[in-house]
């Protein structure tokens, strides 16, 4: 389902005389197969952000190659990689990223919106998708009305509307307490043996990383270690 | 994505920003506003002076002034006849002067008319009207023009005594009677040598009265007789046309015309005929050439005005610049999530020029519905005032403004595109927000 071969990146910082190149990823070589839970795991700093940032095409890339679903993405344009995304791949984030002045339902209609689905249809999916993640009842709730989980499950449900093959999320119990964080990983789990959803997740709580059908050990911007449960 | 989402999305965010929004339209629509009241005015006084110039009578003529032949004298029969054989040619009219005044006494009062031989039947069919009566049909009938009565004047009458302290005419100098059904005696005169003269009376009847000209300053004060007479005054002179001239061997008198008018069937068809015409190496004029120059001059400052107005519209832009600028700073952390949901550049850019585009629609909407409302009052208000200032009256009709639905075609024109170009930098600029830059709120 993803596979990243020889990946390295590199940012610059600094103006034009006094650049100064800090890698970030050396060289970085995996595969995660459909329906696996991945977890990525490792120390601030130790590039798995930026790994999963070049996965979802936030980052153009600079070597290496990624395939993802038989598709090489590695030198798609910001216009090819937006298309792919929206139908392919689904983002949590660890601070959810919501528009602010719209409401959980309106949220999660978005990629529908932009996937150019009717509205009828785009109803029945987001209320579908919204009573999927147990939000039945709280539609037109704006997010600062909601709690942490409240608001992460509406983040899961934006991901999941489209009925996305992957599912990459970047911390995604950052801001959850630990008993939310729990309700949030049943959810995970659930999702992926019923929907059979590839997810890739990158933390550095070991909860999650239990969660996963493998774990990967980043620093240094290397793959470190591979742990099969 | 769907257009009726994007307007949705649109909806929503100018209802973020109403005072900004609300301000940035106003300016357009004054700029719109600017633009059309301005060329409204050039359309006005153009629609005002075609009218005017449409109205004469003698809009769907030509006329002939001669022939650019060295060995022609004039306009014979035979350029008549080719007149006649043209497309579109309704009827041919031609007069020739008398070259003099003969005198004319009818019941007392006396007077020296210009006199013009026509052709009776195509001052008929020409469309020229009668006030009073009929054509004449033999040579001992007249038909007078509508002014001629006002000059025949008592043969004792000094002249000086026909107009009061005003300086207008005095009623009772004024011919009283009827003209029509009247005979007249017209005394023409001769040379029999070098020095002494010969007079010669014809008794005509008056059988019509031509119409009022279609100017007030225009005055029709002639006589109109039919080529027989004409003929015999000639030959009784010897000269054509009566011309007061003495020579021993006889004169050729063959027919020329002086006056030759063609008149079209259709307006449409009078700067072709004319442009025939002149090809075949005549002389024609027609008002249709001096409406092709008034139309030049207007369209030039019709343009010009609408290049001043276009200026305002541009200066009103700087404004929708500066508001997407700022909506585009402003929603960079909701335009970074749609970009990281799957949002192309493509749809983001329709969406930001999507709503500078509706700020032109309705600013250029607003703008002109006032300036139909300014029109409307500069017409109805302007005449009052000029009238107040000026104690002078402008003639019915006039129009100092008018905006025809191609005027505002151009401000809508103009303003859209206006709109877009200034609307497109910031649109692209949302196009390129990095999605982690606005993630992390960094924008």
């Amino acid at each position: 389902m993803i596979e990243v071969k020889q990946l390295s990146h590199q940012f610059e910082l600094g103006k034009k005389d006094k650049k100064t190149v800090i890698p970030v990823l050396q060289d970085v070589s995996f595969s995660v197969t459909k329906g696996e839970i991945v977890t990525l795991v490792g120390r601030s700093g130790s590039g798995k952000s930026t790994l999963l940032h070049l996965i979802g095409g936030f980052l153009p890339r600079q070597s290496g190659n990624i395939v993802i679903n038989t598709t090489d993405v590695s030198d798609f344009t910001e216009a090819q990689f937006a298309e792919f995304r929206l139908g392919t791949i689904g983002f949590i984030f660890q601070n959810f990223q919501f528009i602010q002045s719209m409401t959980a339902y309106q949220n999660v209609e978005l990629p529908l919106i932009l996937q150019g689905v009717s509205e009828t249809a785009r109803k029945i999916q987001a209320l579908d998708t919204l009573e999927k993640v147990g939000l039945k009842g709280f539609e037109h709730h704006y997010p600062s009305e909601l709690s942490g989980g409240q608001q992460q499950r509406v983040s899961v449900a934006r991901a999941l509307v489209l009925n996305p093959l992957i599912i990459l999320a970047d911390e995604p119990t950052g801001s959850l307490d630990s008993e939310t964080e729990e309700d949030l990983l049943h959810l995970i789990k659930e999702l992926n043996e019923s929907l059979d959803i590839t997810f890739l997740i990158i933390t550095h709580d070991d909860e999650v990383a239990k969660i996963g059908h493998r774990s990967l050990m980043m620093h240094d911007g290397a793959l470190i270690d591979q742990e099969v449960k | 994505m769907l257009f009726k989402d994007q307007l949705y999305f649109v909806r929503e965010n100018m209802k973020k920003n109403k005072m900004r929004i609300f301000m940035t339209v106003l300016a357009t629509a004054m700029g719109t506003a600017f633009l059309i009241v301005l060329a409204s005015v050039a359309f006005g006084l153009h629609d005002t002076l075609i009218k005017d110039v449409l109205e004469q009578e003698t809009v769907n003529q030509v006329q002939i002034y001669g022939k650019d032949d060295p060995n022609s004298q004039g306009i014979t029969d035979e350029d008549i006849d080719y007149f006649k054989s043209l497309e579109n040619v309704r009827a041919v009219r031609k007069q020739s002067f008398f070259r003099q005044s003969p005198l004319v006494s009818l019941n007392g009062y006396e007077v020296s008319p210009r006199t013009v031989a026509v052709d009776m039947a195509a001052l008929e069919t020409g469309g020229t009207p009668l006030k009073d009566g009929r054509y004449a049909t033999s040579s001992d009938e007249v038909v007078v023009g509508y002014h001629f009565y006002e000059q025949l004047l008592k043969d004792d009458t000094d002249p000086e005594d026909m107009y009061d302290e005003n300086g207008e005419r005095i009623e009772e100098t004024l011919y009283q009677g009827e003209l029509i059904g009247e005979t007249i005696d017209l005394t023409v005169s001769r040379l029999i040598n070098e020095t002494d003269t010969e007079e010669k009376t014809y008794q005509v009847t008056v059988v019509g009265v031509t119409a009022e000209p279609a100017n007030e300053w225009q005055q029709d004060q002639r006589l109109y007789t039919t080529f027989d007479f004409y003929q015999s005054v000639s030959e009784y002179t010897g000269t054509p046309g009566g011309e007061m001239y003495f020579q021993e061997e006889p004169m050729d008198l063959t027919f020329y015309y002086d006056e030759v008018t063609i008149q079209s069937n259709n307006l449409e068809n009078v700067q072709a005929l004319t442009d025939t015409i002149n090809d075949q190496g005549y002389y024609g004029y027609s008002v249709a050439s001096e409406l092709k120059q008034i139309n030049m001059l207007f369209t030039i400052a019709k343009a010009g005005l609408i290049f001043i107005g276009a200026i305002a519209v541009i200066i009103a832009s700087i404004g929708i610049f500066n508001t997407m600028t700022m909506a585009v700073t402003e929603r960079a952390p909701d335009i970074g999530i749609m970009k990281a949901i799957g949002a192309s550049p493509k749809t983001i850019k329709q969406i930001f020029l999507l709503e500078s585009s509706i700020i032109g629609i309705m600013g250029a909407t607003i703008g002109t519905l006032v300036s139909y409302l300014i029109s409307f009052l500069v017409n109805i208000g302007l005449p009052l005032i000029l009238e107040a200032a000026f104690e002078d009256q402008l003639p019915e009709g006039f129009q100092f403004s008018s905006i025809p639905w191609t005027l505002v075609l151009i401000a809508y024109v103009i303003c859209l595109l206006v709109t877009l170009i200034s609307g497109s930098r910031p649109a692209k600029k949302a196009t390129k927000i990095d999605v982690l830059s606005a993630l992390r709120r960094e924008l």
